[in-house]
């Protein structure tokens, strides 16, 4: 539930994908034809000409190189630039702030604003399902998903427990949860199996 | 089911491509950076790290010429074949081995591991045997049960078709799978 650009990532892993499905089999046919050969080095070396023209003409002075390189620099920084905005954009999405709520003096004769942390909710969780032994760890996390604070709950059960059991038990936690803080926060219960619940043995008796 | 509900679900259940796509980005920033610098070097009029921009486009324009064949066309099946892993993340649909659970209060996602674990566990008791001799594979559409009998012994393959039935029903999964209970031939002893 986090705020991952899920089509942008797809959109820019397909456009590099095109782009280098493109070249290689362009190089491959280099490699292998002749004729494509011949006809990549008689269009290319006139370009090339062109291109050497160009930046003996557009030389800065004597010292210095042509005005094309700082172009082409600006263009890849712009690239890097892009590039890391993607990564950082990966994963984001967490929030701290579960409730806000502004009073005013009309409403109940005190102005003011309630603002209620995460927390609040992440550690009654927690230490509700830490207390369980079919457990073998409970992460509780928030994120903003789509402007709402919601809550992600990840149990790890250990072998063989039914998950609909645990499902419904955190069902009945969440609903305590709702009648104590007066409000309804989306709740995403996910129901997993990490390294420590397959390793350790099954619970036997219950 | 609400709007902001099947999203999350649909979120869940698929595959983000975030560790390939900062694999990618890392790859081309690297590459970037590195013309960059050369790009710079040149408009600064320095020597250049490790090869000229101009003579790095001079060797690229006579390209059959001044490299082993099978060389260049190694590097094109590479590049191809890359291109066709980043293609293929971008395009197929990437469902992750999870269901949806029904429940009146929270959304339930639970990876298909959970529920063969808990599905074995089911046949196991029904069957009156041990852990080894239970395997289950879970899948989007199908439960499949392998039960290997301790020899000597005969197990109702119809009382654990009917246990795993009734604990599939229980879970309420969507989507919805078909049990399918194998009974192996042979038996295993010293259990």
């Amino acid at each position: 539930m986090n705020g991952t650009p899920r089509g942008f990532n797809r959109f820019l892993l397909g456009l590099l994908g095109l782009v280098l499905l493109v070249l290689g089999a362009a190089v491959v046919a280099l490699a292998a034809v002749p004729a494509a050969g011949s006809w990549w080095q008689g269009w290319s070396a006139p370009q090339l000409e062109s291109l050497r023209a160009l930046a003996a003409r557009t030389r800065l002075s004597p010292t210095m190189g042509s005005w094309i390189w700082v172009l082409a620099a600006a263009c890849l920084l712009v690239v890097v630039i892009v590039m890391v905005a993607w990564i950082a954009n990966q994963g984001k999405g967490r929030t701290g702030i579960l409730l806000e709520r502004a009073g005013s003096a009309e409403d109940d004769g005190a102005a003011g604003k309630v603002v209620l942390s995460c927390a609040v909710a992440e550690q009654a969780l927690k230490s509700a399902l830490s207390e369980r032994t079919d457990l073998a760890s409970a992460y509780v996390s928030s994120w903003n998903f789509r402007g709402q604070a919601s809550l992600r709950v990840r149990v790890l059960p250990r072998q063989g427990v039914a998950p609909h059991e645990v499902a419904g038990d955190i069902g009945a936690l969440v609903e305590s949860l709702d009648r104590l803080l007066g409000v309804q926060v989306p709740v995403l219960v996910s129901i997993g199996s990490g390294a420590r619940s397959r390793f350790t043995k099954a619970e036997r008796v219950r | 089911m609400t709007g902001f509900t099947q999203r999350l679900l649909k979120r869940e259940t698929h595959s983000s491509r975030a560790p390939l796509s900062v694999a990618a980005a890392i790859l081309v920033s690297l590459l970037a950076v590195y013309c960059l610098l050369e790009a710079l070097l040149r408009a600064f009029g320095q020597p250049e790290w490790l090869v000229d921009p101009l003579t790095a486009a001079d060797r690229l324009s006579r390209l059959p010429a001044g490299i082993p064949a099978v060389l260049l066309g190694s590097i094109g099946v590479l590049a191809f074949l890359l291109g066709l892993v980043f293609l293929a993340h971008a395009v197929l649909p990437g469902r992750r081995a999870r269901h949806v659970m029904a429940d009146p209060r929270v959304v339930v996602v639970v990876d298909d591991e959970v529920i063969a674990s808990a599905l074995a566990r089911c046949a196991r008791v029904a069957a009156g045997v041990t852990r080894e001799q239970v395997v289950v594979v879970v899948s989007a559409a199908s439960v499949q049960v392998n039960v290997r009998p301790t020899s000597g012994i005969g197990i109702d393959g119809g009382r654990i078709q009917a246990a795993v039935d009734s604990e599939v029903a229980a879970m309420g999964l969507d989507p919805v799978p078909t049990v399918a209970v194998h009974l192996a031939s042979t038996g295993v002893i010293g259990v």
